[in-house]
């Protein structure tokens, strides 16, 4: 008889490929075994084909269920989940998806489906207590270019080739025209939302390579570089004035921003 | 063996020996908003780990309701061990909560790098006893408390195994001080299936170890095993058939009035149904144990 390991190695083959034949001579249960196993596969890719088709609902009206469910049969044994909580599984899935077919994909089926995922997490964040105005006044100037900050939990940004986010919002208020024209624009999107709501505002660039740079842990020295360097116009005491009274900044890191 | 009787009897006294709801995110806002009488709430934590807004809600629905965290992720039959990660995710919510019962599946989820979202079936041997047991001993130890263990949904087993499901449970318990939790629903499925008595099933349980009982719908398929038969598939996606309910008033005669959970994952009716089928499982369980005492005396 094999070993533990080697007999969940076999099931996990079984369930993840649909090859039963290692576990033949060793399953019991009706006459044949292996036929019960049918119902563990069933459940495997039934619950997680399911759970993609709920977390990109408006990519699969985009797409059209059938396609979204081929992919996202294929997705799931190709990359099955590595962790339990099933909400944090399908980050990939936008990438996987457009490199399906690719020549047959639509050109924005990907931006559309990250956006998507973000949508899905930052509807689930709740907001934590912003840091006041005062507390970056105390940091001192000389200092300030070496602070990091932690922005709200349900804030994330998309830059994309089309105007992604108006589509979007046709699919979140179920109001699609008779005809909708996808503007061929680059984008510069910011998505905040929490507790079941969830806002899109267009940014500058500069202003979306600045915010961007700190959300991924930067300094306020280096993410306001990045954004001089788009354009040399860019105002970052305003940049920064208008972050902290939105409300945006959770918390001050002293010294721990990364510096480019 | 671990020594966690003080915690299971504070736990114990503070659990209504009543029957409770299964709470899943679809119900939540509107519980959160009617605070329908219900006992007690039993979630699935993994449900509310990953989602901040969904375990802010819970956080109130605990302050009015005694809340059983019920965990499909532990994967304590898995060779390759306990996700600590998880483990301690599970220990922060239980930390959070305080619920009245912790309990899990006597099952593994994990393998390679792969959790694969369900409920897996262990052969019943030394070598298994020896992994669970120790996994068991690891997540008591990380939870800080007394943990229960379910018995499975069968649908296929090991010829491999060497003692049954009942022997296995009953060795469990004496080696790392666990619970059981019996859900009635799965003896009698995983009994129709494999092709045992549920009955006798029950009365082989350690009758001190069971400090739960779980209740959900079944649904009927042809039986890909064995031509012109049926197999019962666990989907939780219906109430509970008739001949668990008789099923049931046993283990409520064997066991006592325990702690009983009505679930359905699947197909989620409104709320008011589900709290229906908890009101029956009292007046089964209040009726049963009128019986047994006029019996008695």
């Amino acid at each position: 008889m094999p070993s533990l390991a080697d007999l969940q190695t076999d099931v996990r083959q079984a369930l993840t490929s649909g090859d039963v034949t290692a576990l033949e001579s060793v399953l019991v249960g009706g006459t044949r075994a292996q036929g019960r196993l049918a119902i563990h596969q069933r459940q495997y890719e039934a619950s997680l084909a399911t759970a993609l088709l709920e977390k990109f609902p408006a990519t699969g009206w985009l797409i059209g269920s059938a396609m979204m469910m081929r992919v996202a049969k294929v997705f799931l044994r190709a990359y099955p989940p590595d962790r339990p909580c099933i909400a944090e599984y399908g980050s990939e899935f936008p990438t996987f998806l457009a490199a399906q077919d690719a020549e047959a994909t639509l050109p924005y089926l990907q931006p559309f489906a990250e956006l998507e995922w973000h949508v899905g997490q930052v509807s689930i964040a709740i907001s934590e207590a912003p840091v006041a105005w005062s507390q970056l006044v105390c940091v001192g100037a000389e200092a300030l270019p070496k602070v990091g900050l932690t922005l709200q939990p349900g804030l994330r940004h998309v830059h994309a080739a089309w105007a992604i986010d108006d589509l979007m919002k046709v699919y979140l208020t179920g109001s699609a025209p008779d005809r909708f024209t996808l503007a061929d624009t680059d984008a510069c999107i910011e998505i905040k939302g929490a507790r079941g709501e969830v806002q899109f505002t267009r940014l500058d660039p500069a202003t979306f390579l600045f915010r961007t740079a700190l959300a991924m842990g930067r300094s306020l020295g280096d993410a306001a570089e990045r954004a001089l360097d788009r354009d040399e116009r860019f105002d970052t005491a305003h940049a920064l004035t208008a972050l902290v009274v939105d409300g945006l900044v959770t918390a001050l890191n002293p010294e721990t921003g990364v510096d480019a | 063996m671990s020594t966690w009787g003080a915690t299971a009897d504070a736990s114990a006294r503070r659990t209504p020996r009543t029957a409770g709801v299964g709470l899943r995110l679809p119900h939540l806002a509107e519980v959160v908003a009617t605070r329908p009488r219900v006992a007690w709430f039993e979630i699935h934590p993994e449900n509310f780990l990953a989602n901040p807004h969904a375990c802010e809600l819970l956080q109130e629905v605990s302050q009015h309701y005694p809340i059983s965290v019920h965990t499909v992720g532990i994967s304590i039959g898995s060779t390759e061990g306990i996700d600590r990660v998880h483990l301690a995710r599970l220990r922060g919510l239980v930390d959070a909560l305080e619920p009245v019962l912790v309990s899990g599946h006597l099952a593994w989820s994990t393998h390679q790098g792969a959790y694969l979202n369900d409920l897996l079936p262990l052969p019943y041997d030394d070598e298994t006893l020896a992994v669970v047991a120790a996994h068991l001993s690891e997540v008591q130890e990380g939870l800080g408390r007394r943990y229960l263990v379910e018995n499975p949904s069968s649908y296929v087993g090991f010829g491999s195994s060497t003692m049954t499901e009942a022997e296995f449970l009953c060795e469990l318990v004496r080696r790392t001080g666990c619970s059981l939790l019996c859900d009635v629903s799965n003896v009698y499925l995983s009994a129709r299936n494999m092709g045992y008595d549920p009955y006798q099933f029950i009365d082989a349980l350690p009758v001190n170890a069971v400090h739960e009982l779980h209740l959900g719908g079944f649904t009927s398929e042809p039986d890909e095993a064995t031509p012109g038969g049926e197999v019962l598939i666990d989907t939780h996606a219906a109430g509970v058939a008739e001949p668990v309910w008789e099923l049931y008033a046993h283990a409520v005669r064997r066991f006592g009035l325990q702690p009983t959970l009505v679930e359905w994952d699947n197909d989620i009716p409104p709320f008011t149904t589900l709290a229906a089928e908890a009101i029956r499982a009292d007046e089964v369980a209040t009726m049963t144990q009128k019986d047994s005492r006029a019996l008695a005396g």
